[in-house]
């Protein structure tokens, strides 16, 4: 039977004012002609029909989209639980208003750093002070507020400063991510990659402040994945409980998959939400456990990781179907010690590259 | 953390919601990063969690309604809302 999807993201658009190294946006997709407010109204409603309660507004920059109220308003409509994902440049009053009387659930704004210069340089924008005005915002609105911030060897030694800089801002939740490698941050992927010790150092730091704050503030700590001998559980099993729609109206398992090379997806303007969960070839081709290599095949974490990410089994060993070569148990571990040892005899400032706008790809 | 004491009057932390799913027909919390399918007693206690009745009167009005003693009733309310302030998933004092 397929399974039923609970969560889905909407990436409204591939525009965005900011230029972050770390971006995991496809670094060639232009995002195309966007899904319209009538077009994404219609997803959503499909979402909620297939038992999707789960929405997440992202992007690229959402707030880039001037109809985003009205987005909202569609979401509530059909019951979404709705999630605004956003840099927070281009809130002010007047829309956090906006949104706040469409029914928005919950803002997640990401920092670059807890250091305004630093943030500003790795967001390739002044956008640091256009953020805590955001939040400021978004707590005057009596919206709920989770923070993210994406970690990488750029800034991973300042984890406590981060950390404690969150906690003066009075999220109910901090996400401490660190870069997962696709789009842009593939490209940059020699100059993001921590070191070891750095690794283990935060790792601690990150563990002492879940555990201060239990019960006042749910931090979230995703380990950096080259440095890990077992894989992440990509999406929780592909095709299983999460789908993506892009700013295009491509349906998408996770909103990395359109990397892999072989796979074509269907769109929104051709077909039904519910046929494409139920029967796309591509949904169903890593279903379950029965197209899985050795080792994942007969490996009792089968069920746990899912052999890890699908996206990142294609970039590096070329074949979607291989295990994530992140996994110690890989024939093909190699090929990310070989990333690593090379990552890091290069310079964090070396040849660094900052994602663009894709209107500047288009015109 | 503080510990729950009958006197708390909890609500639900500002960014979770209370909804029937309505394809299970179950009662889930919703949250930014996921959500929890609660057990119909769960869901007794969760809909009480307003901000201004206390645990006490959760006791007595569940008493009211259910075929327990409030001893057992206590611990039941006692337990599930430790467990949901674990999750940061109820505030115990507006
Ligand atoms: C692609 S962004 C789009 C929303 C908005 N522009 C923002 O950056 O907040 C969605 C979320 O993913 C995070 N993110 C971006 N690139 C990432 C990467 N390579 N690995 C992990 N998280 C990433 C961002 O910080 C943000 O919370
Ligand atoms: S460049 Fe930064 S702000 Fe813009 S979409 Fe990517 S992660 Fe978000
Ligand atoms: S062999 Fe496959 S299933 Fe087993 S731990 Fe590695 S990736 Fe996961």
């Amino acid at each position: 039977m397929t399974p039923r999807p609970y969560a889905l993201l909407a990436e409204l658009t591939y525009r965005c004012p900011l230029h972050c190294p770390y971006c995991s946006n496809p670094a060639t997709h232009t995002g195309g002609e966007e899904l319209s407010l009538d077009e994404w109204t219609r997803v959503f409603a499909e979402a909620a029909a297939l038992g999707v309660l789960h929405l997440g507004l992202s992007g690229g920059e959402p707030l880039a989209r001037r109809d985003l109220p009205k987005l909202v308003t569609a979401a509530r409509q059909v019951g979404l639980y709705t999630n605004l994902i956003t840099s927070g440049v281009g809130l002010d009053a007047n829309r956090a208003r906006e949104l706040q009387a469409a029914g928005l659930d919950s803002v997640q704004i990401s920092f670059q750093s807890d250091d305004p210069a630093q943030g500003n340089t790795i967001a390739g924008s002044k956008a640091h002070d256009a953020k805590l005005k955001a939040v400021r915002l978004v707590h005057d609105h009596g919206l709920a507020l989770s923070l993210n911030v994406v970690i990488h060897r750029l800034n991973i030694d300042r984890l406590p400063q981060i950390i404690a800089f969150a906690e003066s801002l009075r999220p109910e939740r901090l996400e401490l991510a660190n870069v997962q490698y696709h789009g842009w941050a593939l490209r940059n992927r020699n100059q993001l990659l921590p070191t070891r010790e750095q690794a283990q150092t935060a790792l601690l730091v990150a563990q002492k402040a879940q555990a201060r704050l239990k019960g006042k503030m749910d931090v979230v700590y995703v380990l950096p994945d080259y440095l890990q001998d077992r894989p992440k559980p990509c999406m929780q099993g592909w095709g299983r409980h999460y789908l993506t729609v892009n700013p295009a109206g491509d349906v998408l398992p996770c909103p990395n998959a359109g990397s892999i090379p072989d796979l074509v997806f269907e769109n929104i303007r051709q077909g039904s939400l519910a046929s494409i969960w139920n029967e796309s070839a591509n949904f169903n081709r890593f279903r379950g456990t029965e197209w899985m290599p050795v080792p994942c095949r007969d490996c009792p974490q089968r069920e746990i990781d899912f052999g890890g990410c699908r996206c990142q089994a294609a970039l590096l060993t070329g074949q979607a179907a291989a295990t994530d070569p992140v996994c110690a148990l890989s024939p093909d571990r190699e090929i990310v010690d070989r990333i690593l040892d090379h990552a890091w005899r290069t310079e964090p400032d070396d040849g660094l590259v900052f994602r663009q706008n894709p209107q500047a790809v288009l015109s | 953390m503080t510990e729950i004491d009958p006197h708390h009057r909890p609500s639900l932390a500002p960014r979770v919601r209370l909804q029937i799913d309505t394809v299970r027909q179950e009662p889930v919390l919703l949250y930014p990063e996921g959500l929890l399918v609660l057990s119909p007693t769960a869901h007794e206690i969760v809909r009480r969690c307003d901000g201004h009745t206390s645990i006490e009167s959760i006791v007595r009005s569940l008493g009211d309604e259910f075929d327990a003693t409030e001893e057992i009733l206590r611990q039941d309310v006692l337990e599930t809302l430790a467990d949901l302030q674990q999750r940061n998933l109820i505030v115990l004092d507006p």
